[in-house]
């Protein structure tokens, strides 16, 4: 609500006038008080939601009725791979929230963790495309499976974007003394919201897939009827 | 490197668009700024040749890289239209080229001033070099993401080129690239050609990701003091709003780049039905083109606003220092900006009429697309009223303004017609749709970029274009874009098909022939009189006249740079501070007929800014 308010306020100011050129002229330079690190999560966050969300849409659009979509609710890896993913994101969040109050001990134990159930993460999800393939699921047996692979490789290329900007800032942090973790605090803070992002990115794959099949498709039509 | 930066400092900054709060409240000191809380860029200085102008990290630099590579794409494109024109005037002349190498050139073409050349040239171009110079920034936030951009951008650029040396060449499935004949055999290039043709376009939106980055945390974050958002220039308004634009529609045209390379390489069936082929079933089946068509749209209706939004905001600042008014209805034209950048994603399907959808679904988007039209009649009406009572000056750069509104307004007109869908039936598929597209997205911009670089080029070269070649090189371009476009909406109207590689022998089309030649020897003396401006460059930067730190006397802050062309930094050793909009010109009261927005309220007292 405020920020609509912030936008429209902005937007009905009149420039020309000497009491808004006032108000103006204390004006700093910066529109929202985020640092430019968390202000590109934020936008990759819009332009990937927008990505993620034309590749549900036109997987909903073209799923055919008669293509096999139940493996999901058998137990398989993915339900350990969202488990995997809570706990990075879990670890992130505490790493930010030690840093905001000064608890440095634990970070790099904490990054360590993040960095290793990430690329356990990415282990486990080639580990379901074996098996997929082994029982002859492949990218194009359907358009149910071809979004499957679309989704997970393109979620999975996020995320490794992800660790190498990890990488990046876990060896600075490795590099500086516990004192001077908080330099490196916008950055965290960034990365933190960006993994976050990717659990939600999964989480609305995995509630979709597992959703949109043929027996609940069946179950509501049954409710309907 | 600011010294009034204190480390020790918390953060206080209040912007206008902080409603709450003490900024509310006017100083009683009138010059009153804000001292400097911010911490200033560590800029990387370029320490060899190679740093300095090949992977250099200089926007203004990146934005003259962008700019080249743009115009080159463009001359290749400019060339495949003649070769076009060739064959639909005087096809005896162009034995030498087959209906494939007819379609593939349509193809090329179009991709390549759709996207290559007009938005890289607008965001890439344009964006990079004005952004930091009109916030009062340094450089972008992020320079070496910046420079990847340029670098993507490029190598995006050698793989689309590489497609014509390829067996079977270029992709000739049209612009739209529509599946599932597009990857299939029999159209031109269905090889290699469209395999680079998307992996091009996939390197582009990525390139492009990491420039919009740029573009908008340096205009959202990195102002100076004093520019708020509402003393921006209208130039930044327009790139700023295209790039936000191009952030949500190009992930629709990279996720149909992947998902059509995928149904290529793969054989998976995202947009591949059921198909049978010499009697044999293929091993498609399930998929959609209906699915890429909406992709593609969700993506390519957009794009005419990603090109159109920052000439909108280039002309408006070129009208307004030409014809020494502020600019008509600031904040309209900046809501109609932002208005026209949202409703740009209610309007795709009207590229869809005659694909069999619901006439409800028509009925609606008739209906948006009808609706869009009234914030860009805003502006056009803006345009004119700042010209009203203006001192105008008719200059080149005027010429080139005054030739875009005449255009657009006509592209714009045919665009309503085609925007109802009981007229676009009919014309759907015809010189009209052609006629009609490239007056609006095509020399409308053109026009724009034209007044554009006469208007900057003593900023970036530090010289003055002739003034008598760009007349020339004005006039031949406007009364030869029309001649070429006023007959193909006749031609649209008797019916001719566009993308046919020859008209037969059908009456109407026979009737045709004289019109045909006409157009095409207009096109060849349009296309060939751009290259005045490339001479008039060259020699310009041998023997042209010195230009002075601000020679068109305008107020926004580019030209008030420490050195003019400015150097890596802007601004010298401080930052600009802003006092005002900038569009004072001819203000009552004032010494010169311009205000710049560094100048203080106390140095110009006594005058009263005109109400708008």
């Amino acid at each position: 609500m405020s920020l609509l308010k912030k936008i429209f306020g902005t937007l009905t100011e009149k420039p020309w006038e000497a009491s808004q050129a006032a108000i103006d002229s204390t004006h700093a330079g910066k529109t929202f008080e985020i640092s430019n690190q968390m202000s590109a999560v934020i936008i990759i966050f819009g332009v990937s939601t927008t990505l993620f969300s034309l590749i549900f849409t036109g997987y909903l659009y073209s799923l055919p009725p008669e293509q096999d979509t139940t493996f999901i609710l058998k137990t398989n890896l993915l339900w350990i791979n969202t488990l995997v993913l809570i706990l990075v994101t879990i670890f992130f969040n505490r790493i930010s929230k030690d840093l905001k109050n000064g608890v440095t001990n634990t970070i790099k134990r904490n990054l360590i963790y993040v960095g290793a159930l990430s690329y356990i993460f990415l282990f486990l999800q080639l580990a379901l495309w074996y098996q997929l393939m082994k029982s002859g699921n492949f990218v194009s047996t359907n358009t149910y499976f071809s979004s499957y692979y679309f989704f997970t490789a393109l979620h999975g290329i996020h995320l490794l974007g992800g660790l190498y900007f990890w990488g990046k800032v876990s060896s600075k942090i490795f590099k500086l003394d516990e004192k001077d973790y908080n330099k490196e605090e916008k950055s965290i803070n960034a990365l933190s919201l960006y993994w976050f992002f990717l659990f939600i990115v999964w989480l609305v794959f995995f509630t979709i897939m597992f959703a949109y099949n043929d027996t609940v498709i069946e179950f509501c039509k049954s409710l309907i009827a | 490197m600011s010294d009034e930066y204190d480390n020790n400092k918390s953060y206080q900054a209040q912007s206008s668009e902080v409603l709450d709060g003490s900024a509310g409240s006017i100083n009683p000191d009138m010059d009153y700024v804000r001292p400097a809380e911010i911490p200033e860029q560590d800029l990387y200085h370029a320490h060899s040749f190679i740093e300095k102008w090949i992977f250099c990290q200089d926007a203004k630099v990146i934005g003259v890289q962008y700019f080249l590579t743009a115009v080159f794409t463009g001359i290749v494109g400019l060339i495949l239209s003649w070769l076009m024109r060739l064959q639909l005037g005087f096809p005896e002349l162009a034995g030498f080229m087959t209906a494939e190498h007819y379609y593939q050139f349509v193809t090329m073409h179009g991709m390549i001033m759709v996207v290559y050349f007009l938005t890289a040239l607008f965001l890439g171009g344009f964006g990079n070099y004005l952004i930091p110079l009109m916030v009062g920034a340094r450089d972008m936030v992020f320079p070496y993401v910046n420079m990847l951009s340029f670098w993507m951008f490029f190598v995006a650029v050698a793989v689309l080129m590489a497609s014509f040396f390829v067996p079977g060449g270029p992709t000739g499935a049209g612009w739209t690239l529509y599946p599932p004949q597009t990857i299939l055999e029999g159209t031109p290039g269905s090889g290699t050609g469209i395999l680079l043709m998307l992996i091009s376009l996939s390197l582009f939106v990525i390139g492009f990701t990491m420039g919009g980055l740029n573009y908008m945390i340096t205009i959202l974050q990195a102002r100076t003091r004093g520019m708020t958002l509402m003393r921006m220039p209208l130039t930044v308004w327009g790139i700023f709003t295209a790039t936000v634009l191009a952030m949500l529609a190009f992930p629709a045209l990279l996720v149909s780049a992947i998902m059509m390379t995928l149904d290529k390489v793969l054989q998976t069936s995202f947009f591949m039905p059921t198909i049978l082929k010499a009697g044999e079933v293929l091993e498609y089946g399930g998929g959609s083109p209906i699915l890429f068509q909406h992709l593609f749209w969700f993506f390519g209706h957009p794009e005419v606003y990603i090109v159109a939004l920052p000439a909108f905001g280039i002309v408006s600042d070129l009208i307004s220092v030409h014809a020494r008014k502020n600019i008509f209805g600031y904040r309209m034209m900046v809501w109609a900006i932002v208005g026209i950048g949202g409703l740009s994603f209610f309007v795709w399907a009207h590229h869809m009429y005659v694909s069999g959808m619901n006439p409800w679904f028509g009925f609606f988007f008739a209906t948006t697309t009808l609706i869009i039209a009234v914030p860009t009649a805003m502006k056009v009406y803006n345009w004119i009223l700042t010209l009203w009572r203006g001192n105008i000056r008719i200059n080149t750069v005027m010429l080139w303004c005054l030739g875009f509104i005449v255009t657009f307004v006509n592209g714009g007109i045919t665009g309503i017609f085609l925007g109802n869908v009981s007229v676009d039936v009919p014309l759907s598929d015809t010189y009209f749709v052609v006629a009609h597209f490239h007056m609006v997205m095509g020399i409308a911009p053109l026009m724009v970029i034209m007044g554009a670089v006469y208007h900057w080029f003593p900023l970036v070269a530090g010289k003055m274009l002739s003034e008598t070649l760009g007349k020339w090189h004005f006039w031949i371009t406007f009364l030869g874009a029309y001649s070429i476009y006023f007959p193909m909406h006749y031609l649209g109207f008797i019916g001719v098909p566009r993308r046919y590689f020859e008209m037969y022998d059908s009456p109407y089309m026979t009737s045709t022939v004289g019109m045909n030649e006409f157009i095409s020897v207009a096109a060849f003396i349009v296309g060939a009189a751009q290259f005045i401006l490339v001479f008039n460059i060259i020699k310009t930067l041998k023997t042209g006249k010195k230009a002075e730190q601000n020679p068109w006397k305008a107020n926004s802050l580019e030209w008030y740079t420490s050195t003019v062309p400015p150097e890596h930094g802007n601004f010298g050793e401080r930052l600009p501070v802003v006092h005002r909009w900038p569009y004072d010109f001819s203000v009552p009261g004032a010494k010169d007929d311009f205000i710049p927005q560094t100048t203080a309220p106390s140095e110009v007292a006594n005058t009263e800014v005109e109400k708008t």
